[in-house]
């Protein structure tokens, strides 16, 4: 059987009595990009949020069905959704830097969270991750300047560098780019490219040509509903499903 | 991107029954002995033309609108298909010109060109057909054609080659334009081969 780095298997959501997700079993390789599409609604967001646990945190929300990383089910008794997120990281379509605080202590703050005091340590790691980011070059000299004051574009990748900080094993990235300009949009994109060599990278967007130009392998989703997975090239080519063609051709409802 | 889709579909259209005239003209121009050299050329340079201006029209269509699935097979086929309708026109052009080099050619035995440009003209029918109405039944059939031309041309060449008395202009004019012909016949098959593409991805084995 093959290896993924992160598995669902018959994942299912509930928003109250809103049935979001409906047995979902899909596999997300190690040191790919998956990106998951669909039209507004279909929950592909609620998947990735279910993949580091943070669709709990909804009010009224639950799940059933197992979520593997690295094979070991991340909703089992015991395990703290904590520690499934530290390891699983989560970027947003609007880039949240912590307001209040400097670009170095936005990528600083979970190292500090989790107890790292040493100032050696933690420069190393600022540095480490901003550069991981495509980020340093630019802010290097502005390291005290509060993280909110750099553009869209720039605060993303902040975002980006704060969670490789505490060395996470993947990263859910939902919309990253949907506010962000072409420019801001490319060095993000550039950046997925890159991050996939150490990270295993999700990715829900509904922009299909990003989805087409970043991804390895693409999900798409309808209703709640795992409609077609496949290479991403085969399936932006010569998708298998009726309702893929459609959507992705552009002759919906 | 449908309007554009459209315009690309009817321009093919428009160039696959330009191409099936041409090459019908000139076979027939050859079996009567007429020369219109002239006027095929004329044809074989619109040909050019057109598929200049589909691929010019495919390369806009993705530039803009980035299509995939289905829509991009389509544009990627169409452009494909209209590549092989301007050979049918170079082909032919050629074919009439074997017309005004040699002159007249009815001394020769014509059999194996008539039986072979009767079955490129099938070929050709055969493959806009299989194209326009997404036939790939239609298409399959065209690989075994397309053996009948091949042996035609293959079998004429070497009759000729063992064959000291042979008239060395019947020669020859007659394997140059069987071997036309038989490009032709190749060209028809690839468009055919587009077809089962088109329909579901699936990629023709080339010889």
């Amino acid at each position: 059987m093959e290896e993924f780095k992160i598995q669902t298997e018959k994942l299912n959501a509930w928003f109250g009595n809103n049935h979001a997700l409906r047995d979902i079993s899909l596999g997300m390789r190690e040191n790919e990009v998956t990106a998951i599409i669909g039209p507004s609604g279909c929950g592909k967001s609620t998947l990735i949020r279910c993949l580091n646990r943070m669709h709990e945190l909804v009010p009224g929300a639950r799940s059933t069905g197992s979520v593997l990383l690295d094979g070991a089910n991340i909703y089992s008794k015991g395990i703290d959704p904590v520690t499934v997120r530290r390891r699983v990281g989560m970027i947003f379509q609007k880039a949240n830097p912590f307001p209040t605080m400097s670009v170095y202590d936005n990528v600083a703050a979970g190292l500090k969270l989790n107890g790292v005091r040493n100032r050696d340590l933690l420069d190393e790691a600022v540095k480490r991750s901003l550069e991981r980011a495509f980020l340093w070059d630019e802010v290097k000299d502005d390291l005290d300047k509060s993280g909110t004051s750099l553009s869209g574009g720039q605060q993303q990748r902040l975002c980006i560098a704060r969670a490789l900080a505490v060395e996470p094993e993947a990263i859910l990235m939902d919309e990253p780019c949907s506010a962000l300009d072409p420019i801001a949009t490319a060095k993000i994109e550039e950046l997925i490219a890159n991050l996939k060599e150490k990270y295993t990278v999700v990715i829900v967007t509904h922009n299909m040509q990003q989805a087409a130009r970043v991804s390895d392998f693409t999900a798409f989703l309808y209703l709640g509903q795992l409609v077609e997975y496949g290479g991403t090239t085969s399936l932006f080519e010569n998708p298998k499903e009726e309702l893929t063609e459609r959507y992705l051709t552009g002759k919906f409802g | 991107m449908d309007l554009g889709l459209e315009k690309l579909r009817n321009m093919v259209l428009d160039m696959a029954e330009l191409s099936q005239n041409t090459v019908s003209t000139a076979i027939d121009a050859y079996v009567q002995g007429r020369d219109l050299r002239d006027r095929i050329f004329g044809w074989s340079e619109e040909l050019r033309m057109l598929q200049d201006e589909v691929s010019e029209l495919a390369v806009e269509i993705i530039a803009r609108y980035q299509p995939v699935a289905s829509d991009l097979r389509f544009i990627k086929s169409s452009m494909e298909v209209a590549y092989g309708f301007s050979r049918f026109g170079r082909y032919a052009h050629d074919i009439s010109d074997v017309i005004g080099i040699f002159g007249d050619l009815s001394s020769c035995d014509r059999q194996a060109i008539q039986q072979a440009g009767a079955q490129a003209k099938d070929m050709i029918r055969m493959s806009i057909k299989a194209f326009t109405e997404r036939d790939v039944e239609l298409a399959g059939r065209l690989k075994k054609m397309d053996d009948v031309v091949d042996g035609l041309y293959l079998d004429f060449v070497r009759k000729s080659a063992h064959e000291p008395e042979a008239n060395l202009k019947c020669v020859v004019s007659g394997t140059l334009i069987l071997r036309y012909l038989e490009r032709i016949a190749d060209h028809a098959t690839y468009v055919g081969d587009t077809v089962p593409y088109i329909v579901s991805g699936e990629r023709a084995a080339r010889k």
